[in-house]
């Protein structure tokens, strides 16, 4: 019997994770800022070594100040973070199903969506004074408006093929919003949350630079006026590190909720 | 024709007296009243005596200043002493002290506290009334920040018996006291002035009265100043500016020399006549530093944290080229 070979032509089309090479380039990048910081081709002024970061970090740690600085800014990105989903998701879900709160919601949401929320920062102090309330007030807003037209649109996606299908087995009106539309608007509304816990840490360093005396905003600012450059790259890594953990974090979150997507 | 008058252009630059001669270098300054004695200077041609022609280049603030200084994007820099300029040379960027600009002096107005209104109507009269209020300054490691926390001390408080917040720039401090988002502000003049025109503030003390410091001065980089025979006109032509300042503003008589530093310096910094009248700051005549002070203010911030140590000051400030310009033109 003749054997043929059988080539992949798609196999460059396949495309393998190489975890390695994505350790090791994150590695080397650091490895060559070290290397350009020893040499002294930048002065350390300007740009502080990766090990002097380290060892400012553990230092800041061992004070408490870094921990400090991390639960205000926390407890702020939370708060404002889960006003601004919950209000979302509310908004959200009425406007997909009713029609009267569509017909209210859109044009509205149309028109204050474009305002860069970092702009409504002064009037929100104007309004709500320099404390805490708008400084969650601006994350919340940020997050409010990706977690509503996302949740709108996946509500919208529910596949009416589904839909029909839980008709005709009977099912109630209320059975089809729990047990159809809303887990098949689920995809959508994690990547709102994800969409949001972006946009909340950007607002979370524009709100922390005006009036107060803790955060990780006001560290970075902070040792910034001071030129503690050592100090401010301590604060740029940790937001970088939130970053990654509120992705990580909601990844998780997401294939625990939503397991028939992630196979 | 084109050609000839090509010829003549060329020949009057040729020939202009010492047009290409005269050192241009880069002065960082801040549009503030404290500047005037450089702005003088440069108008009435002070430097070029020396063969200096200084090109101003104007700033916000007073860190990044400091910061441009380090970077080598400035040669001379005239502003305030803030804990950052400590911290650069802590990171290891060399700048030099070497002249003064500016001090905060009994009986001249430069840094005022001033409060809400309603405030001082309900009897805030005394620094001893800020204690719990909330009092707002442009950056924590600031001039401002420096002075309220001494003179603080001075009344026996400190700084924790107030709660500071920083609004990053002069104008939102002062909106923030019109809006009674804050109940005390750490302003220099023109804000002060301002505050109380407009009605909604009131002055309670002149920062110099309370608390006298070498808050402004003269930095040179650290290739202008190996670069001696440029660092020595410089200071030539600045120690005459200081004289001429000095003798005008801050010798007492008010003549024709003093109505003309205040038409100077209303151009220079844009604010009206009247403002600009309400006070000048004192500096020593022919521009010498108060360079104890400047031992006391690193103890001080690093007390407080803002500076991870203090630095010898034989490797911060040189008084070398205010004593070489002295000198050189006479006491």
């Amino acid at each position: 019997m003749p054997r043929i070979a059988v080539v992949n032509r798609a196999a460059f089309l396949a495309r393998p994770e190489h975890r390695a090479l994505r350790v090791v380039a994150l590695l080397a990048l650091v490895v060559v800022w070290e290397i350009v910081a020893r040499l002294g081709w930048v002065p350390v002024l300007f740009l502080p070594s990766p090990l002097g970061v380290l060892a400012e970090a553990g230092e800041m740690l061992r004070s408490g100040e870094l921990l400090g600085h991390l639960a205000a800014s926390l407890s702020r990105l939370l708060l404002g973070w889960a006003l601004g989903a919950a209000l979302g998701i509310v908004v959200g879900v009425a406007v997909g199903f009713f029609a009267m709160a569509e017909a209210v919601g859109t044009p509205v949401i149309a028109a204050t969506f474009p305002i860069p929320k970092i702009a409504l920062l002064p009037l929100l102090i104007l309004w709500l004074g320099l404390g805490e309330p708008s400084k969650v007030a601006v994350i919340a807003l940020g997050v409010f408006f990706p977690m509503a037209i996302n949740t709108f649109t996946g509500v919208r996606q529910a596949d009416p093929l589904l839909v029909r299908a839980a008709v005709a087995f009977g099912a109630r009106r209320w059975s089809i919003i729990r047990k159809v539309v809303l887990p098949s608007a689920l995809p959508m509304v994690f990547a709102g949350l994800r969409l949001g816990a972006g946009t909340a840490l950007l607002l979370l360093v524009a709100a922390e630079m005006i009036a107060v005396e803790s955060g990780i905003g006001f560290l970075v600012l902070h040792a910034g006026n001071l030129m503690q450059t050592t100090k401010l790259m301590v604060g740029i890594v940790v937001l970088s590190l939130l970053g990654v953990a509120s992705h990580w974090g909601l990844a998780r979150l997401e294939r625990a909720a939503v397991p028939w997507r992630t196979g | 024709m084109t050609r000839r008058i090509a010829l003549v252009l060329l020949a009057t630059l040729l020939l202009s007296p010492g047009a290409a001669a005269l050192d241009r270098p880069r002065v960082g300054v801040l549009k503030l009243t404290s500047s005037s004695p450089l702005f003088v200077g440069v108008e009435k041609g002070l430097f070029k005596e020396f063969g200096v022609e200084p090109e101003l280049v104007y700033f916000q603030a007073a860190a990044p200043i400091a910061t441009a200084l380090a970077a080598g994007q400035l040669d001379v820099a005239a502003t305030g002493l803030t804990a950052a300029t400590y911290n650069i040379v802590l990171g290891g960027e060399k700048l030099w002290i070497v002249a003064d600009k500016g001090r905060e002096w009994p009986d001249h107005r430069l840094t005022a506290i001033v409060v809400g209104k309603e405030l001082y109507d309900a009897g805030l009269r005394s620094v001893a009334g800020l204690r719990g209020k909330r009092v707002a300054v442009t950056q924590l490691g600031s001039t401002f920040h420096y002075q309220l926390g001494n003179i603080l001390e001075k009344e026996g408080m400190s700084l924790k018996d107030v709660t500071l917040v920083p609004l990053q720039a002069m104008p939102a401090a002062l909106e923030a006291l019109k809006g009674r988002q804050v109940d005390a502000v750490v302003l220099p003049q023109p804000f002060p002035g301002r505050a109380e025109a407009d009605g909604f503030g009131r002055i309670i003390a002149w920062a110099g009265d309370l608390f006298p410091w070498q808050i402004a001065t003269v930095f040179y980089s650290k290739r202008f100043a190996a670069d001696r025979a440029r660092a020595v006109n410089f200071m030539k032509g600045y120690v005459k500016s200081s004289r001429h300042y000095y003798d005008a503003v801050l010798a007492g008589a008010r003549g024709g020399a003093y109505d003309e530093v205040v038409a100077i310096t209303a151009r220079y910094t844009g604010a009206p006549v009247p403002v600009i009248t309400l006070g000048f700051p004192y500096q020593d005549r022919n521009g010498r530093l108060w360079v104890d002070d400047i031992g006391r203010q690193m103890a001080w911030w690093q007390r407080h944290g803002f500076i991870k140590s203090t630095i010898p000051l034989r490797d911060i400030v040189d008084t070398s080229f205010v004593e070489a310009a002295v000198k050189a033109i006479g006491e």
